[in-house]
């Protein structure tokens, strides 16, 4: 649907200095172009961040769809200055990840693709998927919470501190958590080294 | 110093590869989201009495008082006939008539036959 692409690119322009919250308020008092603009916005992160912990597009998406579900209800009875709409936002995509992750555990992992003898740019796409599926799956056997603080720190990038207010816990905390998960990742992995073309094909 | 060992090489990597992932949302998915921001939100209405929704169905507040009065007025006929009801049924029933409010009274008092 083109449409919707390019409604979003025409309503953005009159909220350029306005901020998330500012946009997110507006939705609620029932503009209809806030929506739009504010999708744009935070659409590409939200959706990244569920694309890395679940490592499944479809899944993915049907996460961030859900994510921004969740904050259309609660624009209504969002307060101002209380927290950012994007820490909010990195709570809740987390949230929704771990449960599909939890949810993952008991499902067979023989659903991984194989490299296809193909072209090389095929095959190797084909196993950074593999790849990337892989450590999804490892991080639905750690912890919830190890599992959320290993993401935001590694595959999102975020500092501690960061992290401590998305998951509303000490810094000390985060840096337990994303020690121990580590460490569980890495014990998890091991075993999946050749599998996963690590013995012969060194890292880029 | 430090040693980085294979695992943790590995680990990296697949960080690395992960943080490379900057998928742009499609169309599909845009107009979902917007689809859904568009939809009124869902009000919380409690849900009615059951007394609320007998008064509804009966018509509301003036068919309640009309149903009212009536109530009223057949008890207060019932306990106290006046003289005109009570005639009105000794020459329509060609028999003395009383009416009782309790379930063995709440019967015609004598026999009568049709015609």
């Amino acid at each position: 649907m083109p449409l919707a692409r390019s409604q979003m690119m025409a309503v953005s322009d009159p909220f350029a200095h306005a901020s998330d919250e500012d946009l997110l308020l507006a939705h609620a008092s029932g503009d209809p172009r806030a929506a739009g603009a504010l999708t744009q916005r935070v659409l590409p992160r939200v959706l990244a961040q569920a694309l890395r912990m679940l490592a499944n597009r479809a899944e993915a998406e049907d996460v961030a769809q859900d994510a921004m579900l969740r904050l259309w209800r609660i624009a209504p009875d969002w307060r101002r200055g209380e927290a950012q709409v994007t820490t909010w936002l990195y709570r809740v995509v987390a949230n929704l990840c771990t449960d599909r992750l939890r949810k993952r555990r008991h499902v067979a992992m023989d659903e991984i693709a194989e490299p296809l003898d193909s072209a090389p740019s095929v095959a190797a796409q084909m196993q950074t998927r593999a790849r990337l599926r892989a450590l999804s799956d490892a991080l639905a056997q750690l912890p919830e919470r190890q599992a959320q603080a290993v993401a935001l720190r590694h595959l999102e990038g975020l500092s501690n501190p960061q992290i401590a207010e998305i998951m509303d816990i000490s810094v000390a905390s985060v840096e337990s958590l994303t020690a121990r998960g580590k460490r569980a990742l890495s014990a998890i992995m091991a075993g999946r080294r050749a599998e996963l073309g690590y013995d012969d094909d060194e890292p880029t | 110093m430090t040693m980085t060992n294979p695992p943790d090489d590995m680990l990296s990597d697949l960080f690395a590869q992960a943080r490379k992932l900057t998928p742009m949302p499609d169309d599909a998915l845009i107009a979902r989201v917007l689809a859904d921001a568009a939809r009124p939100l869902p009000v919380r209405h409690p849900q009615p009495s059951v007394w609320a929704q007998l008064r509804a169905m009966i018509g509301g507040w003036p068919a309640l008082g009309g149903l009212a009065t009536a109530t009223v007025a057949g008890i207060w006929i019932g306990i106290a006939p006046p003289p005109l009801v009570a005639d009105y049924a000794a020459a329509l029933l060609d028999e003395p008539v009383s009416l009782g409010l309790s379930p063995e009274e709440f019967m015609i008092a004598g026999e009568f036959s049709d015609g």
